[in-house]
């Protein structure tokens, strides 16, 4: 009953595009992360009031339309004004920008929840305050913030589908394409679906796991 | 950029008139979803909170593997994979059912973060003094739950109205559609985008800022073990 022939046939190219959706995700993963965590700092500590709010308001239009409008803006948008980014460049930037507004909202979080004595102390026993944050804030916060990190990462895998709208050959890309050279509509999807299943179901095992030992006491 | 503004002016009229029903659409997807996710969350508490075995380990399973599969993977299989199985749903249904699917496995998880925030105390003692379970949880549990649940709640309504947009690739005619297919009409790519994610930004700031404002009155003089970490996180 199951066309096992059809499987083998259509697992090479759906492998090849599990290998674009991973490098998509691991691109905007890096991106998101290292401009979230700044962006979380520059909001936070920065001395220049109108530069807090202008990473406030950057948070807020990430955070406030849909991640698809943000990436047309970017494929279409920026090739209107001479632009032009391949597909999946488009892909990693767009996800990365708005994955960093998600993320610099969970590391500002995760500041919050260490308690003010720590910086208080570091501060009274000499350390100066960009010391103090490396060496005694971001250790601990980061260990608050290593859950919702886990979190937005398969979030982030799931979001990559998005980007088949903009002709990034990832898996649902690389499926609807299938099924319009063979017309197995129904196999074609449930096999894209169970390999998101097969990517994402491990990885959230494995943050739960670490979700559960970072809780805890320190 | 002066030239952005009055070439994105001069055709705007024109959009807009296209955009109302649009927005309409993403409205209605909005809200028949949320509807959907609402009814369909509660049982699943409910089968969390069973006490035959398998009943609870199922759900589990279920919350799991629809969380793992993308909106659009799902919206996909609805659409275009059901039919060949003898099922069929216009873009619209298929569009409700995907996402009420999928946001209800989110609701459960905010339900669920309500109820457990109260202490099993207050049922007890409801009881104790000679209230009806229901009066007990009309009166004493679902005041307090709503305090937890209704900001979590909003936010969840927030992300499902961005991601309605998602429905555009299974031709649900929404505002991202309907923007996309007016950029192929007048090839200014940026200038509806930039109008059309002004429209999501002038419903969905406004609900965050709601959110914001809410959240500290609701838990006016009520001591709160959450800390911020856990707001964002819900």
């Amino acid at each position: 009953m199951i066309p096992i022939d059809h499987i083998l046939e259509f697992a090479r190219p759906l492998a090849e595009a599990a290998a674009i959706t991973i490098f998509v995700s691991v691109g905007a993963f890096g991106l998101a992360l290292a401009l979230g965590l700044s962006l979380a700092v520059l909001r936070d500590f920065h001395p220049v009031a109108i530069i807090r709010w202008l990473v406030q308001v950057y948070v807020e239009i990430f955070r406030n339309i849909p991640s698809l409008t943000h990436l047309f803006l970017l494929f279409f948008g920026l090739a209107y004004v001479g632009v032009r980014l391949s597909s999946i460049a488009a892909s990693i930037l767009g996800l990365g920008l708005i994955g960093a507004a998600s993320l610099s909202e969970v590391f500002r979080a995760s500041f919050e929840s260490i308690h003010h004595g720590q910086r208080e102390s570091s501060l009274a026993v000499g350390l100066t305050p960009s010391q103090a944050f490396r060496t005694i804030i971001l250790p601990q916060a980061w260990r608050v913030a290593l859950p919702p990190i886990g979190n937005y990462a398969v979030q982030l895998i799931k979001d990559t589908s998005l980007v088949a709208a903009i002709a990034a050959p990832e898996i649902m890309f690389t499926a609807r394409n299938l099924v319009v050279n063979t017309f197995e509509t129904t196999l074609v999807y449930t096999l894209a679906a169970l390999l998101y299943l097969a990517i994402c179901l491990p990885l959230s095992r494995v943050i739960r796991h670490l979700e559960v030992k970072s809780a805890t006491p320190r | 950029m002066i030239d952005f503004i009055s070439t994105l002016a001069s055709h705007a009229p024109e959009w807009l008139t296209r955009l109302w029903p649009a927005l309409g659409q993403t409205l209605l997807l909005t809200s028949c979803s949320f509807l959907l996710a609402l009814g369909l969350a509660a049982p699943l508490e409910f089968g969390r909170a069973c006490r035959w075995s398998p009943v609870p380990q199922l759900v589990t399973i279920y919350i799991d593997v629809v969380r793992s599969i993308p909106i659009l993977a799902i919206l996909y299989l609805i659409y275009f994979g059901l039919p060949g199985i003898g099922i069929s749903f216009s873009a619209f249904v298929s569009g409700v059912i995907g996402l009420g699917v999928v946001y209800s496995t989110y609701v459960a998880e905010v339900l669920r973060a309500g109820v457990q925030s109260l202490h099993k105390g207050q049922k007890e003692a409801s009881l104790a003094v000679g209230m009806t379970p229901f009066s007990t949880f009309r009166w004493i549990i679902l005041p307090q739950a709503v305090r937890v649940v209704v900001p979590p709640l909003l936010l969840t309504l927030i992300s499902l109205l961005k991601d309605t947009s998602i429905c555009a690739l299974i031709t649900v005619n929404e505002l991202m559609l309907t923007s996309k297919l007016i950029m192929s009409e007048f090839f200014l790519p940026l200038h509806i985008f930039v109008l059309v994610g002004m429209i999501y930004f002038a419903i969905a700031w406004p609900m965050s800022l709601f959110v914001r404002w809410l959240e500290p009155q609701l838990n006016r003089g009520r001591r709160t073990g959450s800390t911020p970490i856990q707001q964002v996180l819900h």
